[in-house]
């Protein structure tokens, strides 16, 4: 037989064995327990203080930032474009459509991490994708963006490149002022450190 | 390397020879399958040669099938595959603008680099205009910003758009492919070009 009409049959075969088969079959709606546990520990679920950035400066529409603190700390300092949703009000009606929807990616921050990942694990134990929380939250952003701390002249060439890009994605967003945010109260959890996967990455290729 | 890569198995530095390598190897492919020519991608639209066509629908429908396979298998989580954003405007403008320039230089971007290696003077010079295509764009960014990011409909798949599994979609495209190989075979015939 032609080779051709072979490889017709072997692909059109191949199609009906895939469409007859149920979808995700692997990967359940919910999370379990211990899959929650992976996941949050892989922090697969964090953006970094400086893609943060990159997205504000950018004016990136493919992100939503939202502040899950109070709304008079919202009002007193946040982030630009960033909307406010406070932690209490997660599950109300009139943010249901923000938090569950698969067009923009929306991003949870307050002063630390923890309440932006109570949001975080919250909508993504009701199967809400698109979820995903600032590394650090506004403290560490203080630290790391507005107030840089430059690196010793002997550090590796990444260190200097990294200093360089805070300093600079700071005065792009919050001006030339370096502006000092006073130390949250609430207690929050030690930083681990970053190893951070990059769960979606962008490719580079074409023809 | 995507996958790899996202798993953290092997480093981005790591990537970089491998990618190189891959591009090495991919290049020699589009060399030695004829695609240096100008004439073989123009040829798709006026119908005489559509390997171009065939070569890219075998890709897409092989890692389609091999992706849904290992998905089926546990290999691999579907939703951590990036799935490019849409901007329905830019996306509309850019298709235009790179298929005019498929069908005037005869080239897409990999190729033409592949023919600019081999010495091909029109490869040259279609690279020419692509980097004063890309310092136009760049340059000029603040004006066509609201353009290019006009219409975002997020990281929409045609499977949940049109309600189907994406098995079912898969058949569907597998169909269309292999009835569009018969259908360029056909235009083939029909549509003889003296060998060049």
């Amino acid at each position: 037989m032609n080779t051709r009409i072979i490889i017709s049959i072997v692909f059109v075969g191949l199609g009906l064995i895939i469409a007859a088969v149920p979808q995700n079959v692997t990967l359940p709606y919910k999370l379990t327990a211990e899959e929650m546990l992976v996941e949050s520990n892989n922090r697969v679920q964090f953006y970094s203080p400086e893609e943060i950035a990159e997205i504000i400066i950018q004016k990136n529409p493919e992100f939503q930032l939202i502040d899950v603190r109070s709304q008079d700390e919202y009002e007193k300092f946040s982030l630009p474009n960033s909307i406010n949703i406070p932690l209490t009000d997660i599950l109300a009606d009139e943010y249901r459509d923000l938090l569950h929807q698969d067009i923009k990616r929306n991003i949870f921050f307050s002063n630390g991490t923890v309440n932006a990942m109570k949001a975080w694990m919250i909508t993504r134990q009701l199967g809400w994708e698109n979820n995903y929380v600032m590394e650090g939250g506004l403290n560490y952003w203080a630290e790391v963006i507005m107030n840089p701390i430059p690196p010793a002249s002997t550090s590796p060439n990444e260190e200097i490149a990294k200093y360089e890009f805070r300093k600079a994605a700071g005065e792009a967003i919050h001006g030339n002022t370096s502006i000092k945010i006073k130390a949250s109260t609430t207690i929050e959890i030690a930083r681990p450190p970053i190893k951070r996967k990059n769960t979606k990455q962008r490719v580079q290729g074409g023809c | 390397m995507a996958p790899l890569v996202s798993y953290d198995i092997i480093s981005q530095n790591t990537n970089l020879p491998l990618a190189f390598a891959i591009g090495i190897g991919f290049g020699w492919v589009l060399e030695s399958s004829g695609f240096s020519s100008s004439r073989k991608l123009a040829g798709v639209f006026y119908g005489y040669d559509t390997v171009v066509l065939k070569v890219f629908f075998t890709g897409a429908i092989t890692a389609m099938i091999g992706l849904l396979f290992f998905s089926l298998f546990g290999w691999i989580d579907l939703n951590l595959v990036y799935v490019n954003p849409t901007f329905l405007t830019s996306a509309i403008l850019g298709g235009v603008i790179m298929g005019l320039g498929f069908i005037m230089g005869g080239f897409c971007p990999g190729t033409s680099f592949c023919a600019a290696s081999i010495g091909k003077i029109d490869a040259m010079v279609f690279i020419g205009g692509l980097f004063i295509g890309v310092f136009i764009f760049t340059e000029g960014y603040p004006l066509w910003e609201g353009i290019y990011k006009a219409n975002f409909q997020g990281y929409p798949k045609i499977s949940t758009s049109l309600n189907l599994s994406d098995g079912i979609l898969a058949l569907l495209v597998i169909l269309a492919a292999v009835g569009m190989f018969w259908a360029g075979e056909w235009a083939e015939k029909k549509f003889p070009q003296a060998e060049y």
